[in-house]
């Protein structure tokens, strides 16, 4: 628990087909490193999830091979993956408000 | 104007192989390399190739591919829609009190439409009615809101069936008719057409009669709406009676009439009748358009008669009316639902699939569907794919995407469904139709289909996955319908498909009462499950239903692994659902301390601290507000058991906390974690730049002169001004020779300017020899430049001019807007002289030497001349050589109006070649267009402009227009509004404007009448100013308007009634007369006379519409008026009785009540206003919180926060105002110490915003509370010199500063030395009062008291800025003489302000004023600040 901030080694994938739950997605990023997390939300309303899933690797290098590759083609879609450039904790600006 | 001359006959024929032409790329392609030696357009002109494929035209046409990107036309439903598009006229600047909402409302509702129509050509019903619950929802929906939402119920919903678009019809008409909508005769007519085109069958006498109960007149387009009624279903009799009604009341009979009669005789079985139509209509001066062929070819149609067909079909292309892919997509749709299906190969083959043909289809494909003709459907969707392949992805094909989806709503069978999927597939159109018809059918919760498709999927050897059944079981699970789930599951089983944990517990289980009937019911239905599955299930529920047992179960030592992530959202979500927060707490440690909930390889510590963030993450702000004591006592329960967390996830949650407004909580989240991780982060500053700079050269000119300016200069100077400005020329020379000595440059000017205007050129050469000789170095002002090259081109001395050119250039004079307008008259003199050549040498010098850019304006005058002389070949040649050098093409419009009205067919060819090159083909036709246009030759203007793909393009239609209005050209300018009826993407609208515009103008109301008409004829939906227009012109000639009138509230008073009595109205005024009057009362601030009228009118026994009366009672609220807009409402309540006021105007009663302090009355309104779920404004709350403070109400301010808070929208509220109010109110109490301590905890806690307190202090200050302010002043030094925190300090002295209180302030200053060190806040203060008049004062104050409070750099400009802003010229000489002195670096932007009042104050600027713009300097300091940070 020594490290100030927790590392998150983590990729937003967009683009998802219907057809794809966690567990394809877990199988398909499997192949680039230990996939730690995988949190692809569904909509309560309709059943369907929302076309988009955050996959977390447990090390740089998986987190690498992902970004690496390209195109990420799954089920005969092309997944958009980027980087998760807003991991965990979220910097939200409150200075704005000291010089006006 | 009529043709006969073989000429135009020919030009008509020529235009016509043009459009053809497009039509075939291929064979244009194989013209192409002989056209440019081909016969010229001369030879079309002589009748030898008549309607030819081969000529010039088609080299018009060949650039088309690159120059034209046409994307699509509206397709065939979307004509009614033309008129949509975006209002952009209403103007921003209305009061928020009295502007009315509904024009923005329909703005955006437009827009939605809009958008839908132009990429589909179509609207989904979804789409239709949520703009309609919308427009519900806001109470009162304008006329035409009204209008829009009508005429959105016929043909552009294809994808309803027809009955079903009727009765959403009648439901608007309802709905709206009740919520006080009024209709006029453009709603029935709206109707009407909606009825036509749903083939609703309705009695049109009964129509009438609802009409007159409405007291609604018929006008011609009503007439002929109900012909076509009649004539749909056969009925001749019918139509005759109505077609005698309008012809005793004198009204034209149109072909649309005609058209109707043709679909009559037909449908009544005579076809020859229909046929004999067309010569009855030539005989009537009636030509037959495209649209009497479609209803003659719909008649064969509907009889299979394809031999007719065909005929009919060359018929109208010999008769020139050349039918669109959408006219034979008409026809294809009647085949087909006549059962004549065995024609419709030989009309597919005839789609000649124009730009725009996909979107069109589609629509056909759509309607087909809905009509249960899926098999033409997918002839037609075949017919896509090799035609517009760049129309679809490259690396998903997904063609007829729509189609299936469609299929799968209207129920076709899956036999049908997947042999269309099988084709699609195998001809390789769709990747994966089958799946996607899955979705579509899973989406629709088509259970029984989706279950056959899977299956199907399943024997194609396609994985079933789990979630393909969670729609399906959510329907269920919603009805709480276990059955239908159990079947679900069945199913599911039988495709070899078992549920997990998560479909079990969120889909499976909610729609049972219990975990164990679900266990039960499952068992029974032979659905096995899965023990690891179950016990999560297990856990889940429990987690939502009973913590305590929970924890029993999970910390029994036998109880397996279970990673808490599988069950973390129910138990998320029983914490907020349970009270046991000693239960939350053991869990939470159970997790912390066990590794068997954590995923093996994590820390149980680390993954709690995640759950951690996830319960605040999870929750709504609303929530948590609500449960902040609960979380706290669990926060405090945690860090009694000693559970930490790391610095991130406190910063996570805190962030949290920090966006939902709970910011008292994060105190204990801070308790939480871990010690060797809690340090603030440093947050740096930021700095403040001074833009570095380099030695500027220094004004040595002005300096020389000011040492010279003797008292008699002046006085001498003013003379001659005055002299000049009586003209006296010669008074004014002789005074020049006796002071030659004293002469300075400006009068040298004077003088030169005035022999220039008189004409003598010698003495002004002279003069300015004579000026040159006391200084050479001297420059002239750029207009006595020109006027002297003016005066000297004149005078025939072309070459003298030149020079003085060039003298210009030598000594860098800038010319500006102004001095290029002088530049383009000074041409423009010479055009009447046959100046040619003079000027184009001017000409030539002035763009050469860089003196100006060579404008469109500034290049025309040598065309004029050419014109003028009568020299059409030179000035075709000028205008040439211009888009060449210079890429403007002067006047091109009137060479082409010429060459037209002359005949000289190789010169216009010539042009229109040139034209279509350089500027692309699209703007040819427009300039061939306006040019025919403009000589009469209407035809073959027509032609022009029904090239198909042509778009409109609205600068030039409206620049043609607007030529139109301004030369009084009604005959013109009606034929454009009439041939751009079919234009794609034209704003029918916008052009209907022009017309009434001119019809304003020229005081004709019976054309602004007849326009109105032709609008609701074409469908055009008229935007408010439109309709106001055609009211002015109505009112002013006395006529009645036959519409409600469109509320004017922004549009200032002048352009309504002139002749506004302030009288009521007399008796037998209408409601909506008074509505109108009423209005313009209101918005001419005379809210209480409308007051007066109103109550008038109540006695009378008159009701006024809802929307009336809300505006009145604003009106009076806007003016204070309490009492009188309470009395409005009691009559709008007596007469309405379900009448409530607007959002608009409770919160403006809010405001109100402030302000007159009746507080308690305030909030009553406003927490009846939160019940009924209505937003106050913010102003709203500002005010009342402000009054309960002035009351010295804190239980009142603390009531309304938290009523804001349980609000759940941020109306922007700055936190601040609660406090500062509180604070205040705590001082009206004389509790100044509840209000010290408040504040104080509010500075020093640690993470809150630390916004100002200006306002509490000014509050103070103004109430001349010195108690109050000592305390205040002490605390605010307090915080600054022991905390650190100079805000409270900073806003004190500022506020000191600020009242003059500056004693006060420099002692303040000895005391707390530290403001002195805040600069950004000193800085901000000052550059605040920089941007408002009269605050130099306090600048030089504050320098004064605080001297280095920044560098002058900084500070100089600022002040320069506040003499700028004072108009100060005295000072800002004196500051920049200063700035010299000290040698400072003058930035460019203050020497711009400079030099502006310089010559607002028509002094010479005594140095090169720098030639931008402000932005332009702002932007580039702005850029240095910038940078110099970035370093």
């Amino acid at each position: 628990m020594a490290a100030p901030a927790k590392k998150v080694f983590e990729v937003f994938v967009s683009k998802i087909p219907w057809t794809v739950a966690s567990k394809e997605m877990r199988e398909y990023f499997g192949q680039f490193g230990s996939v730690k997390k995988c949190l692809l939300p569904f909509d309560k309303d309709t059943g369907f999830h929302r076309g988009f899933c955050w996959v977390g690797f447990s090390s740089e290098e998986g987190l690498n091979n992902a970004l690496e590759k390209d195109p990420h083609i799954l089920e005969g879609s092309k997944l958009q993956v980027q980087r998760n450039r807003r991991p965990f904790v979220g910097q939200k600006s409150n200075r704005a408000s000291e010089v006006d | 104007m009529p043709f006969h001359t073989p000429l135009q006959e020919n030009m008509a024929a020529l235009l016509r192989s043009a459009r053809l032409l497009r039509l075939s790329p291929s064979g244009l392609l194989n013209i192409a390399g002989t056209n440019r030696t081909g016969p010229p357009l001369g030879r079309l002109y002589s009748g030898a190739l008549g309607g030819s494929r081969t000529g010039a035209c088609s080299r018009l046409t060949r650039p088309a591919r690159d120059s034209v990107s046409i994307s699509r036309v509206w397709p065939y439903t979307a004509g009614s829609l033309r008129g949509y598009s975006l209002a952009t006229d209403e103007k921003e600047d209305g009061s928020v009190m009295v502007r009315s909402k509904q024009a923005q409302q329909f703005d955006w509702a437009l827009a939605k439409l809009d958008s839908s129509v132009r990429r589909t050509g179509r609207i989904t019903k979804t789409l239709l009615l949520r703009i309609f619950h919308d427009i519900c929802r806001t109470g009162y929906p304008s006329s035409n809101q009204a209008l829009l939402l009508l005429r959105s119920c016929g043909s552009l919903l294809p994808e309803v069936p027809l009955e079903e678009r009727t009765v959403l019809a009648h439901r608007v008409w309802e709905k709206l008719q009740e919520l006080g909508a009024q209709f006029d005769v453009s709603h029935y007519n709206a109707l009407l057409k909606v009825y036509l085109q749903n083939e609703f069958k309705f009695s049109p006498t009964d129509f009438l009669a609802k009409m007159e109960a409405a007291n609604v007149q018929p006008n011609r387009v009503t007439y002929q709406r109900l012909i076509a009624a009649y004539c749909q279903n056969g009925d001749i009799e019918g139509a005759s009676t109505i077609l005698g009604f309008m012809k005793t009341r004198d009204l034209p009979i149109t072909e649309a009439v005609f058209n109707s009669l043709v679909t009559g005789h037909a449908r009544a079985g005579d076809i020859e009748s229909a046929k004999n139509i067309l010569p009855v209509m030539r005989g009537a001066g009636i030509e037959p358009g495209p649209d009497t062929y479609v209803s003659l070819l719909n008649a064969y149609a509907e009889k299979g008669d394809l031999d007719s067909l065909k005929k009919a079909m060359d018929e109208a292309e010999s008769a020139d009316c050349s039918l669109m892919d959408r006219d034979i997509m008409q026809v294809i749709f009647t085949l087909a639902r006549a059962g004549h299906q065995e024609h419709i190969p030989d009309m597919v083959e005839r789609l000649r699939h124009e730009r725009g043909y996909v979107p069109d289809a589609m629509n056909l494909c759509l309607s087909l569907i809905t009509q249960g003709q899926e098999e033409t459907s997918f002839h037609i969707l075949k017919s896509f794919s090799t035609l517009e392949p760049d129309n679809f992805n490259s690396d998903s094909s997904n063609m007829g995407n729509f189609f299936l989806r469609h299929c799968v709503n209207m129920d076709t069978s899956v036999e049908k469904l997947t042999k269309y999927c099988k084709e699609l597939q195998e001809t390789k159109r769709h990747f994966a139709p089958l799946t996607f018809s899955l979705h579509c059918a899973l989406e629709a919760k088509k259970t029984g289909l989706s279950l056959e498709l899977m299956k199907i999927l399943k024997e194609q050897g396609f994985p079933i996955r789990p979630h393909y059944f969670f729609p399906l079981f959510i329907q269920n699970s919603k009805d709480n319908n276990s059955a239908g789930i159990t079947e679900v599951l069945k199913s599911m089983q039988e495709l070899g498909v078992s549920p997990d944990a998560e479909t079990l517990s969120i889909y499976i289980l909610p729609a049972f009462p219990s975990t164990e009937a679900a266990r039960q019911a499952l068992t029974d239905a032979g659905i096995p499950l899965d023990t690891e599955n179950f016990l999560t299930l297990e856990v889940r529920a429990l987690a939502v239903s009973d913590l305590a047992k929970l924890y029993t179960l999970l910390s029994d030592p036998s109880f397996p692994p279970l990673d808490h992530n599988h069950f973390r959202s129910s138990l998320i979500l029983g914490f907020r659902k349970s009270d046991d927060v000693e239960s939350m707490v053991k869990i939470t440690e159970l997790f912390y301390r066990d590794k068997r909930f954590t995923k093996e390889g994590s820390k149980p510590a680390e993954e709690t601290s995640y759950f951690l963030y996830n319960l605040f993450d999870s929750r709504t702000e609303g929530i948590v507000q609500a449960q902040e004591e609960k979380l706290r006592k669990y926060l405090n329960q945690l860090h009694a058991q000693n559970i930490k967390i790391p610095l991130n996830i406190y910063k996570g949650i805190k962030n949290v906390l920090e966006s939902y407004n709970v910011p008292e909580l994060i105190k204990d989240v801070m308790a939480l974690v871990e010690p060797k991780d809690e340090r603030g982060s440093v947050s740096a500053a930021p700095r403040f730049t001074v833009i570095e700079g380099k030695v500027l050269a220094l004004e040595n000119k002005l300096a020389e002169l000011k040492a010279e300016n003797k008292p008699l200069g002046t006085i001498l100077k003013q003379t001659i001004q005055a002299l000049c400005a009586e003209e006296n020329l010669q008074r004014a020379l002789e005074l020049k020779q006796q002071h030659e000595e004293m002469m300075i440059v400006g009068s040298y000017a004077t003088l030169i300017n005035l022999c220039c205007r008189q004409g003598n050129v010698e003495e002004a050469l002279h003069l300015k020899r004579e000026l040159s000789r006391k200084d050479s170095s001297v420059v002239l002002d750029s207009s006595k430049y020109i006027a002297l090259v003016k005066a000297l081109s004149k005078n025939d001395r072309v070459e003298e001019a030149v020079d003085i050119l060039k003298e210009m250039k030598e000594k860098g004079v800038v010319l500006n807007e102004s001095n290029l307008t002088m530049l383009f008259y000074v041409f423009n003199s010479l055009v009447a002289e046959g100046g040619v050549s003079t000027i184009r040498r001017l000409q030539d010098t002035i763009f050469t030497l860089g003196l100006a850019k060579p404008t469109t304006n500034l290049c025309s005058p040598l065309i004029s001349a050419y014109l003028e002389s009568k020299d059409l070949s030179g000035a075709l040649e000028a205008t040439l050589d211009f888009q060449k050098r210079y890429n403007q093409l002067p006047r091109i419009h009137d060479i082409l109006v010429a060459l037209v009205e002359k005949g000289d067919t190789e010169l216009l060819q010539k042009a229109m070649d040139f034209v279509s090159q350089e500027r692309g083909e699209m703007n040819m036709l427009y300039d061939l267009f306006f040019a025919f246009l403009q000589t009469g030759r209407f035809r073959e203007a027509r032609k022009i402009i029904e090239t198909p793909g042509l778009r409109a393009r609205p600068g030039r239609l409206q620049w043609f227009a607007e030529k139109c209005i301004f030369v009084n050209q009604m005959e013109t300018l009606e034929q454009l509004v009439d041939m751009t009826a079919k234009l794609f993407e034209c704003d029918r609208d916008e052009m209907y404007s022009y017309v009434l515009r001119l019809c304003k103008v020229t005081n004709n109301w019976q054309k602004a009448e007849a326009m109105w008409t032709k609008m609701q004829e074409e469908n055009v939906i008229p935007r408010e100013t439109t309709l106001r227009m055609i009211a002015d012109i109505l009112k002013n000639n006395g006529q009645e308007v036959p519409f409600k009138m469109p509320e004017a509230w922004h549009e200032g008073a002048e352009t309504a009634q002139q002749d506004e009595p302030a009288l009521p109205p007399t008796t037998a005024a209408s409601a909506s007369e008074y509505h109108t009057r009423l209005l313009a009362l209101c918005k001419k601030g005379k809210a209480k006379e409308a007051f007066w009228m109103i109550k008038k009118a109540d006695q009378q026994g008159l009701t006024l519409t809802a929307s009336t009366y809300d505006h009145l009672i604003r009106a009076l609220l806007a003016d204070g008026s309490m009492e009188d807009a309470m009395v409005v409402r009691d009559i709008a309540t007596s007469r309405l009785p379900g009448f409530q006021l607007s959002n608009i105007a409770i919160s403006l009663s809010i405001v109100t009540h402030s302000k007159k302090g009746q507080t308690s009355d305030a909030l009553e309104k406003l927490k009846s206003m939160l019940q009924v779920g209505h937003v106050p404004s913010q102003l709203a709350i500002t005010r009342l919180v402000q009054a309960l403070g002035a009351n010295g109400d804190v239980a009142g301010i603390e009531e309304v926060e938290s009523l804001m808070k349980g609000l759940g929208t941020n109306l922007n509220l700055s936190s601040m105002i609660f406090l500062s109010n509180k604070a205040l109110a705590h001082i009206k109490n004389d509790d100044v110490d509840s209000a010290i301590e408040m504040l104080d905890s509010a500075y020093t806690s640690p993470d809150s915003a630390k916004p100002g307190m200006s306002f509490v202090f000014r509050k103070v200050m103004e109430d001349d509370n010195d108690k109050a302010l000592d305390k205040l002043s002490a605390m605010a030094e307090r915080l600054a010199n022991h905390f650190a925190c100079y805000r409270p300090a900073v806003d004190l002295f500022l506020q000191l500063l600020d009242m003059n209180k500056l004693e006060d302030a420099k002692f303040m200053l000895a005391r707390c030395n530290g403001v002195a060190q805040q600069k950004n806040m000193l800085v901000s203060y000052m550059s605040r009062k920089a941007q408002f008049p009269g605050q130099s004062g306090k600048i030089k104050a504050l320098i004064s008291l605080i001297p280095d409070f920044t560098e002058k750099e900084v500070f100089y400009p600022y002040l320069m800025k506040c003499h700028f802003v004072d108009k100060d010229l005295a000072s800002a000489k004196a500051l920049h003489e200063q700035m010299q002195k000290e040698g400072m670096v003058i930035d460019e932007l203050s020497l711009k302000r400079l030099a502006v009042l310089y010559r607002n104050a028509e002094e010479t600027v005594p140095f090169t004023e720098p030639p931008e713009s402000f932005k332009f300097y702002a932007d580039k300091l702005k850029d240095q600040v910038t940078k110099a940070a970035d370093e």
